[in-house]
């Protein structure tokens, strides 16, 4: 308590400064509100925001009892932030404001998610007066429907979507940094430039084994190697020192300017407690940011109070030292006055972990119910449940683009589908601190059509970098280039997971090209060409290329050769018309096999066709004592290595013209920018919803034919009528009566055919019978069998024709009687028969 | 073709048939005049076609080493022979000829195809080892048996056969039998199996199959028991200690000993006999135990050794590898450089100044390998010594276990003895009152009978304890000696071929640079 006095004094006398600020502050916040929020229509909300319910009323009054209590003990401090009006002017308590809601968005179920959506999708206001709470508190509702609130609105409307996906969160009102409240990020590094931090492990056991060699002796000075790492050391420090020294005065330069209403400023947040959700330690989420920020950090500089759905915890551990010695056990009541005894508080200092887990699970289910069940003790929320429709949530920021200042960069964001170019990210970042010299500027892409994913332009050296999904034509993965024009320096990377030939990367410029291969069955995995002097612009990738001056290849080693037959290195020297052959080391061997052959003309002096002489191939065999193969070998090798030699131009030229191709889709691409919809988006997909509707239509149309083709009794006898509006009752009656004994008539018809079949069929069998027992003893005993089988048919036809009749005599009846009352039921006839019932 | 067939001379393979075949169907063209001139080796060639030929006898075909491909149809062979040096025989075509039995290919164990259509065998055979076939031929012979066709479920990479033409094809459960027995055969008699009669086929011949198959299963878990035996008694046998974890020894000690069985009968004889051999199967079992271990051991530092070596020698690869690249670095295109430079005394100082790097290179390269020799020699000796140590404490061990074995036996000795003297007093005084053989009753016909009989035991006993223990240690101690030597081989043999191959690089260079210095001149 001393501390916490020895705070407050100085808070006063901060705030006795603060108030000759704040006329100068005004000037402060010179951002124009540009919302009247007073012009807003209530006249639409339903009454729980216009009125308090018998309950509310008695909770205002606990914490009215509570509050004056509360400036009776601790008259030092600031009044409390309890029933502040609501945006009908009615005074509400604060936990009523919170309404824990589960929405059905997968990316809202965590608390990244929840603080990225709701920072996003609001605009920040600043509070009125900077260093007190605000008078009024509006619902979450009416601040999602206008998309825009002050800090405290921001943490309700957080704080009810973390409580509704189960998060044992708190809205916590205290007071923070000047960069805190007014959402100033230009002193943070954005977070998309933060370098992920590289795991580097290495590895290295030097295991000294048990047979390791020894190094050969070092015959060097000692001494000398002594001063050479002593003057090694020193430039070292020299250097390091200056570096420090530079990052200071950068430090010293960055440095914010000193706040005058430093302690004072008033700011709301979400605070988290660990135990619900897996959540390990508890931490604050600054609604503005979206930003975790761990409970003692430093931008939070004290805590006045904090508020679930259930209860209200008044702070009474000193700030002196911002919020790095507060504790958060809600149930001690020396460190946390709480307001409500009933509500059940977290007993965080004695977890009863089982309990605990039962509670989460049970929270998410029975949120609502419990609710209910507490109601003994805080009324349930006077606010509306939360909706936000799909389009909402994907548009998330109003109008769908933010902007958000970092130091030294620019992010702007856009929904989906809002820019043509499928751009939805925008980073720019600048060399200096006023924001004046572009560096680099990034932008992502979504849904587009050419699966560019992501752009980045370096200003400086004016490389463009592009990335693609996986998916592209001709598997590309990303394209770095100046400018687009064809020979000009470029590198392709590409999905070699998904290309026949398993390249992985092309450089090129104007007169090399190089490509890296991965996974080839052949081995390969560098090819490097060389197009020597540039004589002409034009037919360059000719498919005789008389500017090819070298293929060079690499290959890795193929087990299933024996290293000295296995090629590591081939050159085609073709404007030299050599070709070099290196062969892969042998094991302990220092030297490579080497083969170099000479392309000679073709006639020898006599004029005699040379087909293959020994200095055509000059070689270096490791280790093989014996002489050199047999020239028919040499000259079989090099017969293949000219086919390959030809194959080789011919893939050199199909790399030209790929690079091309795609240079001229990627063109194509780019100026028709065009975005895809996912068949699964209802909203979007044109295809799909006119499908949709085309069904929709298709059923309405059947329903209609089928109500048409419903019988329509009266038609005959309307038409025998003739004119039918002016009908009277006695014709009406007439309709009726004729219509009925038609049908009666109809019905004994039936019933006659079905009499007359019967007697038929039992007559014949009848007569069958008597031929039977008068001709019984000539018959053989085929016709017997037959006469059998037509009696049992025979009986069979009789029985079914008998219950068809017994059937039709029961329904009969009702039939007759569901035509009369549905006569008496047709529009056409039915007033003139009412009347006349 | 007015030729009778009874007229035809058959004909040999000779060496002059060989050449001429050879010689037409080799290289073509160009290819055929550069190989005219050189000579074509038989040991080159790969595929050789010998029909038509009317041979009668298959010979003078060993030269052919590295054969894959031979066609020796529509000849007049009786026998297949002479065809176990071609083990490279990837396809084998013997059709129409007339052969009787099939023989005489177990060697050809790469054969994927064989063909041996229009002969006259009556049954297949003798083919167990061809198991890479995969098109098997044999049509229009004298095959009558179903049954023996199912011999071919053997080949698991089977999946063409041709019977068409064979006595069996009219039996009409044929197609029927080949599709049930044969699984995953795709052609029979150049038609798809279709999977129909595949179908009804197997549900018709289901339990002759599934009789087949577990006993073919029974087989391959017995072979595979038997495989695993035998690993596991070379697993002994390379510890030294094989069948010393069982009463074996014991028993080899007692199987020639006849004296030792007559003894039995005495009384309390068995009852001693049944502890010793209890106490001596526990020293051999400690001893058993032992040697694996110790085997363990001497592997893993057998192991280590060569490791480390590999290391050694890895890095002193990357070393030499990297010198030579730098040189080859330093000197590109320099040759290049001197032809085209137009001053002679230029290219001389280039030319000279080249010399000097090649002897350079040659000597850094020589000072690296001799450090390696020092550096592997250190280590070699530790090895050896650390083996040497390893081998003279499991000897050691070894010794002190066999001693006790033999305590063991003297004491079984003495004791055995001393019964036997009692014995022999119970019988003088005729107090011995139990039944007893004949023969052993002849042994207690005097002291000095009885004596010798039990100490010729007990000889005997010794003798195999002491062979036993010398098996031992015969076999460690040259196991030691191999080790040494082959390393020390090894090292020797690396280090030649090493000088040697950079001399040679060495040469290499400077006829490089010959050439290039005679060369020059003219110009």
């Amino acid at each position: 308590m001393e501390a916490l006095r020895e705070n407050e004094a100085e808070e006063k006398e901060e705030e006795k400064k603060a108030f000759k600020i704040i006329v100068l502050g005004n000037n402060l916040r010179d951002c124009p509100i540009e919302f009247d929020w007073s012009s807003i229509d209530t006249s639409q909300l339903p009454a729980s925001y216009k009125i308090n319910s018998a309950k509310e009323k008695m909770m205002l009054h606990i914490a009215a009892n509570f509050c004056r209590q509360y400036t009776h003990l601790c008259p030092d401090r600031k009044e409390l932030f309890l029933h502040p009006l609501n945006e009908c002017g009615v005074e509400k308590f604060v936990s009523t404001t919170v309404r824990p809601t589960l929405l059905p968005y997968p990316e809202l179920y965590n608390w990244d998610g929840c603080a990225r959506f709701v920072s996003d999708y609001l605009t920040m206001e600043p509070l009125p007066n900077p260093i007190e709470p605000p008078s009024c508190l509006f619902s979450p509702t009416t601040i999602l429907k206008y998309q825009r609130g002050n800090c405290f609105d921001f943490s309700m409307l957080l704080c009810s979507l973390l409580i509704g996906v189960g998060y044992d969160a708190y809205c916590v009102y205290g007071y923070a940094t000047r960069e805190m409240c007014m959402m100033d990020e230009t002193r943070e590094v954005c977070p998309l430039l933060k370098k992920s931090k590289e795991a580097q492990k290495e590895t290295v056991k030097e295991k000294t084994e048990k047979y390791a060699v020894k190094p050969p002796r070092d015959l060097r000075s000692k001494f000398e190697l002594q001063q050479a790492a002593k003057k090694e050391a020193e430039i070292q420090v020299a250097k390091q020192k200056k570096q420090e020294e530079e990052e200071e005065r950068i430090m010293e330069a960055e440095k914010p300017k000193p706040d005058s209403l430093y302690g004072l400023r008033v700011h709301a947040w979400v605070l988290i407690l660990s135990g619900k959700r897996e959540v390990p330690e508890s931490f604050f989420i600054d609604p503005f940011t979206a930003k975790s920020y761990s409970t003692t950090d430093g931008h939070f500089l004290g805590i006045e109070a904090l508020w679930n759905h259930v209860n209200y915890w008044v702070n009474m551990q000193s700030c002196l030292n911002g919020c790095k010695d507060l504790i958060f056990d809600l149930g001690n009541p020396l460190r946390w006055e709480f307001m409500l005894l009933g509500a059940d508080k977290p007993l965080l200092l004695l977890p009863n972990e089982e309990e605990e887990e039962e509670l989460a699970d049970e929270d998410l289910d029975n949120l609502d119910k419990e609710e209910e069940e507490k109601g003994s003790d805080m009324p349930p929320s006077w606010v509306e449940p939360i909706q936000i429709s799909l389009k909402e949530f994907e548009t998330r920021c109003p109008q769908g683009k933010k902007v958000i200042h970092y130091k030294k960069a620019k992010l702007e964001k856009w929904a989906p589908y809002l820019n043509s170019n499928g751009l939805v990210e925008r980073l720019t970042v600048f060399e200096d601190q006023d924001c004046t010299k572009v560096l680099e500027v990034r932008q992502w892409f979504k849904n587009r059509e050419d699966l560019l994913e992501m752009r980045q332009v370096n200003k400086i050296t004016e490389v463009t970098t592009e990335y693609f999904s996986p998916g592209h034509v001709l598997g590309l993965k990303a394209h770095v280039y100046k400018s687009t024009n064809p020979e000009t320096e470029r590198t392709m990377e590409f999905y070699n997971e998904t290309r026949v030939d398993g390249l992985q990367k092309r450089v090129e410029n104007a007169c090399e090209m190089t490509e890296y291969f991965v996974g080839r069955s052949d081995f390969l995995y560098y090819r490097h060409t060389n197009f020597g002097k540039r004589t002409k612009r034009v037919d360059l990738f000719l498919w005789s290329n008389p500017r090819l001056a070298q293929i060079k290849e690499c290959f890795h080693r193929n087990l299933e050769k024996p290293a000295n037959e296995d090629v590591v290195e081939r050159i085609f020297m073709i404007s030299e018309e050599r070709i070099l052959l290196t062969y892969h080391l042998q094991e302990n061997y220092i030297t490579a096999s080497k083969r170099e052959f000479i392309k000679r003309a073709d006639v020898d002096n006599k004029g005699n066709k040379i087909i293959m002489t020994p200095d055509m191939c000059l070689s270096y065999q490791v280790g093989s004592s014996q002489e050199d193969k047999k020239l028919i070998h040499l000259y079989k090798m090099m017969l293949k290595l000219m086919e390959e030699e030809k194959h080789l131009k011919h893939q050199v030229w199909e790399s030209g013209t790929e690079v091309l191709e795609i240079l001229k889709i990627r063109e194509e691409e780019e100026g028709a920018s065009k975005l895809t919809v996912s068949i699964y988006d209802t909203e979007r997909n044109e295809k799909g919803k006119k499908q949709r509707e085309a069904m929709e239509r298709q059923m309405q149309e059947e329903r209609q034919r089928q109500d048409e083709q419903d019988l329509d009794y009266l038609a005959p006898f309307i038409i025998q009528m003739g004119n039918i509006e002016k009908m009277t009752k006695w014709q009406a009656l007439r309709l009726k009566e004729d219509c009925l004994t038609d049908f009666k008539y109809r019905l004994i018809d039936k019933a006659n055919i079905i009499q007359v079949r019967f007697e038929k069929e039992t007559q014949e069998l009848q007569k069958k019978q008597q031929w039977y027992q008068q001709n019984q003893l000539s018959m053989t005993v085929e016709d017997e069998e037959a006469y059998i089988t037509y009696c049992s048919d025979a009986m069979f036809r009789i029985r079914i024709l008998e219950m068809r009749l017994n059937r039709h005599k029961e329904t009969a009846p009702q039939k007759y009687i569901a035509l009369e009352e549905k006569l008496c039921k047709d529009p056409r006839l039915s007033e003139y028969l009412k009347l006349y019932a | 073709m007015s030729r009778i067939y009874d007229t035809i001379e058959p004909n040999v393979i000779d060496q002059e048939m060989l050449q001429k075949a050879v010689e037409e169907q080799g290289p073509q063209e160009e290819a055929g005049q550069l190989a005219k001139r050189e000579g074509i080796d038989f040991k080159d060639v790969t595929e050789l076609q010998l029909d038509f030929r009317n041979i009668l006898k298959i010979d003078n075909l060993w030269q052919f080493a590295n054969l894959t491909k031979l066609q020796l149809d529509n000849n007049i062979i009786e026998k297949i022979e002479a065809l176990g040096s071609l083990v490279h025989l990837v396809w084998l075509d013997l059709s129409f000829n007339n052969i009787e039995t099939i023989e005489g290919l177990h060697a050809l164990v790469k054969l994927q195809d064989l063909s041996l259509y229009n002969n006259r065998i009556s049954k297949i055979e003798n083919m167990d080892t061809l198991q890479e076939l995969q098109i098997f031929s044999i049509g229009n012979n004298n095959l009558t048996s179903l049954e023996n066709v199912a011999y071919l479920r053997k080949f698991s990479k089977l999946r063409t056969l041709n019977l068409a033409g064979n006595p069996l094809c009219d039996n009409e459960q044929y197609s029927m039998f080949i599709a049930a027995h044969l699984p995953d055969l795709v052609y029979l008699d150049f038609r798809l199996v279709d999977e129909n009669t595949r179908e009804l086929a197997e549900i018709k011949y289901q339990y002759a199959i599934d009789e087949l198959k577990q006993g073919e299963a029974q087989a391959l878990a017995k072979l595979e028991e038997e495989q695993a035996k035998q690993k596991e008694l070379d697993y002994h046998k390379a510890a030294y200690v094989e069948y010393l974890n069982g009463p074996f020894l014991f028993e080899s000690m007692y199987a020639e000993d006849a004296e030792a069985n007559k003894l039995a009968y005495l009384p309390g004889i068995p009852d001693l006999l049944e502890t010793y051999r209890n106490k001596f199967e526990s020293v051999c079992e400690k001893l058993f135990a032992y040697g694996l271990e110790q085997y363990e051991k001497r592997q893993a530092e057998v192991s280590t050794f060569y490791k480390c070596l590999q290391e050694a020698l890895a890095a002193n690869q990357e070393q030499g590898t990297k010198i030579i690249l730098e040189f080859e670095n330093q000197n590109v295109g320099l040759l290049e450089v001197v032809q085209d430079t137009s001053s002679f005394d230029i290219a001389e100082t280039k030319l000279a100044k080249y010399n000097d790097d090649i002897i350079q290179l040659s000597d850094t390269l020589m000072t690296l390998e001799m450090q390696t020799v020092d550096q592997l020699e250190e280590i070699i000796k530790d090895f050896e010594r650390n083996i040497a140590d390893l081998v003279s404490t499991f000897i050691e061990n070894v010794q002190g276990m066999m001693a006790q074995c033999r305590d063991l036996e003297n004491h079984h000795h003495e004791k055995l003895l001393e019964i036997s003297i009692n014995t022999l007093e119970k019988i003088v005084k005729s107090e011995f009152e139990e039944e007893i053989p004949d023969d052993v009753r002849m042994l207690f016909v005097d002291k000095d009978t009885i004596v010798n009989a039990v100490n010729a035991s007990h000889d005997i006993h010794l003798l195999k304890i002491d062979n036993r223990e010398d098996d031992i240690i015969t076999k460690a101690n040259s196991w030691q000696a191999a080790v040494i030597e082959e390393v020390h081989k090894n090292e020797m043999a690396r280090n030649r071929s090493r000088v040697k191959e950079i001399n040679q690089y060495k040469d290499h260079l400077q006829k490089e640079l010959d050439n290039l210095e005679s060369l020059e001149p003219v110009e």
